[in-house]
């Protein structure tokens, strides 16, 4: 103890001026982690804000929601909302209906970018420049602009109110090939030329060596496409019609409004039901889901 | 780069390519390219390409109002008479009233919440996690969650003491702006994460030699983190400007088809779905939808152009 | 106050004289005989003829609450009988079904019979979508004598009948009685003409109150046909094709004046028939903020549950304040009515009449609206018992039935048919608006309201290829 005393005592005035310094840039550091804490706090609080409240008020009685001031926290739970919802708004169906829907684009988004990806950075052929450029082409053209013709053909198809109509408008995808074929063009050149060498067909090249090594990629590709296909709202509005074996969860949660305008706090209860399985994949996916979403934002 | 074309799998290639002309092979190559191609290219001319062409057949026929009755051609009478429509110039405005709404609150919001998150604290990752939520909500959760919070009755406007008459989103003046408050929110998570990818790039020891010579928090942001932002925002600006163009789901919950021209958010792609869905006018609706092309199409060649510009890129 | 009344009155004598001239009566009935001989087939005996039970799909947008009641008639419909099994199919609103009837028209997915609002009587005729009524009703000698007039009248066209009336309402006045009472007036007098209901807005905001008005363009045309004026021309659509609008003259400005002084003098605060808060006129009452409103009849049922809730309101009930008691007018219906596909198959539509008969007998009559509060449409449904113990248990069930008994029969008041129906209503409601918003004046609103109506009619008519 008493060493430790002399160890600390400052033996100049010099290092008794830097003592005060790191001092005081310990305060301030603290203060600053403290400030910073109370930053990121109140961004947490305003963007989780509306979701407390769609709780809160999915668990209040009818009668407690019009109350002004609104009261922050439910006294008395009416759990009962979340029942209704589900068994009224027939969520799990529509739950049912969105996954399938959108695993059948993102296993279609996938499958189709690979091949094309794979065709434009490993083989070679007449018009592989055209063809590249026709598939970037796509990005120009905004999926409304072809809404009108696109409602026809599905429509003559016979695949209105059918999940034919819903997913095979979306099957291919252009930026997912962009950024595939990006992926595949960094496979080192050796690498493609040791495999011919060992008698590597191209699929066989495709399917062992260069879909695995590009896997953030299509990791990325797949969760954008989930997300774009989940969250898919005007071409569902308008390819099914009365139909709850085929509905997705978007219009299923417009409806739900529409029926329960007087009960808001079963429509609020049916949202929370939805967002759930979305906030899971989420706190799963987190690491692809940013990959994805960044492609293309730093390079 | 030549590569053997084998049909099987672990079959080996011939020791010598004397057998197959080197014209054959490459035709191999070609239609197995072409096979691999083909599934997206046709889903592309089908439901991509076609539509778009159509649009401008569709655009020279005026509809009657009943989708079972046959149409009649007009020629470009019925794009001039849409284009010079009082209601087609509102849905314009509108439109981009809703996109100088929307893109830089966003942006700006995001990317105080990537630098806010952007320290080595504990639990940062919490906090990483609920900044980047908002880009799981689909737009009928966000929509129904937000409107309520704006609903006239039980929302919290009135103990606010907001209480416009008509009610927020009844309101000419107000509607779009709380439209555009909701998708400001919904696309934070989405901003946040491309900040914060964008801010993982800036490198720590460049703003740390900064430091170290004494520059200030403020400069070292705006004459180091900014201008090494600049392709992330660049990025930001068009993901953006697209999300906020193809703001549908929204209007449609929160708005509705028959208030959507009196409230002036009849944002051009709301106006194309009334015009096919429920005026069963297919000729108006390939006009708008040409206007909505050419103005995606020049904003992206606007973009690229300028910002690509002004954009610094790291060595 | 006593001065503006005087003068009111006098205006009213003028615009009494000027009104009587405006409309021609005897054009109803006009060309039934050739109308009649060119009628699509309704054959009733196909039905006969098919074998098995023919399924009928029926789109209706019954609310929660009435649901029930329609499911419980359709189930006695259904088992009482083994020839048609009719499906309830639920839609979501009004115009979801209309929208989804356009759909079907081109992917195929259409009802056999569909409950339309009000406003589709032309739509359905210039679509083709729908079997007039009258194809039915000849075939199987329907007669239609019990029903009150003016509902009838509402969905005949040109002598023809096109659909039956449904869910019925009207306009009528709910106020709080212990709210009047505060305020110095009677409780047991609602307001019965539009000047008594500025004195009593006026009257109720002084004594803290007020009324609350919802902005329904519904509601400007109930006033229009209060004084029999009509609404769009060619005896409103009736005799012939809709061309233009009727409603710029002094009845017009008169109603828009009123609804200015009322809104703008602050005795009256209004607010939207849809969206969040499309019930803020109900609700009020029950917060104290209003002390009257007008609202549909068919609301009644769920108003007298809503406001027993509060002790400081005791729910009185009074007909729709007509614009002027020297005008004679009548009260128009609005709701919905039952049409028939013309798409279905020959022995479905003659299912369809089937269930269409059972649904307007005078014991359903008499079952739905008394389940749901709707207009009994038929006379003789109001001497069953069903109807007797309700009104005996709540007499303000009678108020909206004697306003459709009562008064003018004419094409004035029986209400418009108009294509372009909901576009000319949003332009309506928007000139109202622009009066309280924007402080148009009462004849530049009306003036700009007829300009833009007469060019969305227009529009109209040149799409379709007739003008």
């Amino acid at each position: 103890m008493h060493a430790d005393a002399t160890a600390l005592a400052p033996t100049s005035r010099h290092s008794a001026a830097t003592e005060a310094a790191s001092r005081r840039d310990r305060r301030h550091r603290r203060i600053r982690k403290v400030i910073s804490y109370l930053l990121l706090s109140v961004g947490a609080v305003v963007i989780l804000f509306p979701i407390y409240i769609a709780i809160v008020n999915s668990l209040l009685a009818p009668s407690q929601i019009a109350h002004q001031p609104p009261p922050f926290f439910p006294t008395h739970p009416m759990w009962s909302t979340y029942p209704t919802a589900w068994n009224e708004g027939h969520l799990g169906l529509y739950l049912r209906n969105s996954a399938i829907m959108t695993a059948i684009i993102v296993v279609g988004q996938v499958v189709t970018a690979i091949l094309a990806a794979y065709a434009f950075a490993f083989l070679s052929f007449p018009f592989r420049k055209t063809l590249f450029i026709v598939f970037l082409s796509t990005l120009m053209i905004p999926f409304e602009v072809t809404l009108i013709t696109n409602l026809d053909t599905v429509t003559r198809l016979g695949w209105y109110n059918t999940f034919q109509g819903l997913t095979v408008p979306f099957l291919a995808t252009g930026f997912g090939t962009f950024l595939l074929r990006q992926s595949f063009l960094q496979i080192p050149k050796d690498l493609s030329e040791a495999a011919t060498l060992d008698g590597y067909g191209h699929w066989r090249f495709m399917t062992r060596v260069a879909v695995p090594l590009a896997r953030p990629a299509v990791a990325a590709v797949a969760v954008f496409s989930f997300l774009a296909s989940w969250n898919n709202y005007l071409w569902p509005l308008v390819v099914t019609g009365d139909n709850n074996n085929v509905r997705t969860v978007q219009i299923g949660l417009k409806l739900l409004a529409n029926t329960e305008v007087q009960n808001i706090n079963v429509t609020l209860a049916g949202t929370i039901i939805a967002i759930v399985p979305l906030v899971i994949l989420l706190l799963v996916f987190q690491k692809q889901l940013v990959r994805g979403l960044t492609a293309g934002a730093v390079k | 780069m030549t590569v053997a074309v084998s049909a099987g799998a672990g079959r080996a290639a011939p020791a010598a390519p004397r057998h197959r002309s080197l014209r054959s092979r490459k035709k191999r190559e070609a239609a197995l390219a072409y096979l691999f191609i083909l599934p997206a290219l046709l889903i592309f001319s089908v439901f991509v390409f076609y539509p778009f062409l159509r649009n401008f057949k569709l655009a020279l026929y005026e509809n009657p109002p009943y989708p079972n009755l046959p149409s009649h051609y007009v020629g470009l009478h019925q794009a001039a008479t849409v284009l010079s429509s009082s209601a087609f110039l509102q849905s314009l405005l509108s439109t981009i009233l809703f996109v100088l709404m929307v893109v830089p609150t966003g942006l700006f919001l995001g990317l105080a919440l990537a630098v806010a998150a952007h320290r080595k604290l504990q639990g940062i990752a919490i906090y990483r996690v609920i900044f980047s939520s908002t880009v799981v909500s689909s737009v009928a959760v966000a929509a129904l969650v937000l409107g309520t919070l704006m609903n006239p009755v039980v929302g919290l406007l009135p103990w606010l003491g907001i209480n416009p008459t008509p009610s927020i989103l009844q309101n000419p003046t107000w509607a779009l702006p709380a439209v555009a408050l909701m998708t400001v929110w919904q696309f934070l998570g989405l901003s946040f994460i491309i900040m914060s990818a964008g801010l993982q790039s800036v490198p720590d020891d460049l703003l740390e030699a900064a430091r170290i010579d004494g520059a200030s928090a403020w400069t070292r942001f705006w004459r180091i983190t900014v201008p090494m932002l600049s392709p992330t925002l660049f990025f930001g600006v068009v993901v953006g400007t697209i999300y906020a163009f193809q703001s549908f789901g929204q209007i449609d919950i929160l708005i509705g088809p028959s208030n959507a021209a009196g409230v002036h958010a009849n944002v051009l792609i709301y106006y194309i779905y009334e015009s096919l869905q429920i005026d069963n006018n297919a000729g108006q609706a390939a006009v708008l939808s040409i206007v909505l092309f050419v103005i995606t199409l020049s904003l992206t060649l606007v973009q690229m152009r300028y910002l690509e510009r002004r954009v610094t890129y790291a060595r | 106050m006593a001065t503006t009344r005087c003068m009111r009155l006098l205006v009213s004598g003028a615009l009494t004289a000027s009104s009587l001239a405006a409309v021609s009566f005897g054009s109803l009935g006009g060309a039934s005989a050739a109308a009649a001989a060119s009628l699509p087939k309704c054959s009733v005996s196909a039905l006969g003829k098919a074998t098995g039970v023919v399924d009928v799909d029926f789109w209706e947008s019954a609310s929660q609450a009435n649901q029930t009641t329609l499911q419980a008639l359709t189930n006695t419909f259904n088992s009482s009988q083994s020839k048609v099994h009719v499906n309830l199919v639920q839609q979501a609103g009004y115009d979801d079904t209309w929208n989804k009837v356009q759909a079907g028209l081109t992917n195929g997915q259409l009802p056999d019979i569909a409950q339309l609002e009000d406003q589709r009587t032309q739509g359905v005729i210039d679509s083709g979508a729908f079997l007039p009524v009258q194809s039915c009703m000849n075939a199987s000698k329907y007669s239609t004598s019990d029903f009150l007039t003016r509902p009838l009248n509402y969905w005949k066209v040109n002598g023809v009948q096109w659909a039956l009336p449904f869910a019925v309402s009207a306009p009528i006045v709910f106020y709080n009685k212990l709210a009047f009472t505060k305020a110095g007036l009677n409780p047991n007098n609602p307001p019965l003409d539009m000047s008594a209901l500025l004195l009593d807005a006026k009257a109720l905001k002084a004594s803290g109150s007020g009324m609350g008005l919802v902005l329904d363009p519904w509601h400007l045309e109930t006033w229009l046909a209060s004084a029999n004026q009509l609404f769009v021309n060619n005896s409103n659509g009736r005799s012939a094709r809709a061309t233009k609008g009727s409603f710029n003259t002094s009845i017009g400005v008169q109603i828009f004046s009123d609804l200015k002084e009322l809104v703008t003098s602050g005795d009256a605060t209004t607010n939207s028939s849809t969206g969040p808060d499309e019930f803020d006129n109900l609700l009020g009452i029950g917060s104290g903020k209003y002390g009257m409103t007008i609202e549909t009849s068919a609301a009644l049922g769920t108003v007298t549950t809503l406001l027993s809730q509060y002790p400081n309101v005791q729910l009185g009930v009074g007909p729709f304040p007509v614009l002027n008691p020297n005008i004679r007018g009548g009260i128009e219906p609005g709701g919905s009515a039952l049409y028939i596909s013309a798409k279905s198959s020959p022995a479905k539509q003659a299912a369809a009449w089937e269930y269409d008969e059972f649904l307007e007998s005078s014991s359903s009559v008499a079952t739905w609206a008394a389940g749901t509060g709707y207009i009994p449409t038929r006379k003789s449904s109001t001497q069953t018992a069903i109807i007797q113990r309700l009104w005996q248990s709540d007499p303000y069930y009678k108020v909206a039935y004697n306003q459709m008994l009562n008064g003018l029969n004419s094409p004035g008041t029986s209400g418009s048919v108009i294509g372009p129906y909901a576009d000319v209503r949003a332009a309506l409601l928007a000139a109202e608006q622009s009066m309280y918003l924007s402080n148009v004046s009462p004849k530049a609103a009306v003036s700009s309201a007829e300009s833009n109506v007469n060019n969305i009619i227009s529009q109209y008519n040149q799409r379709l290829g007739v003008s």
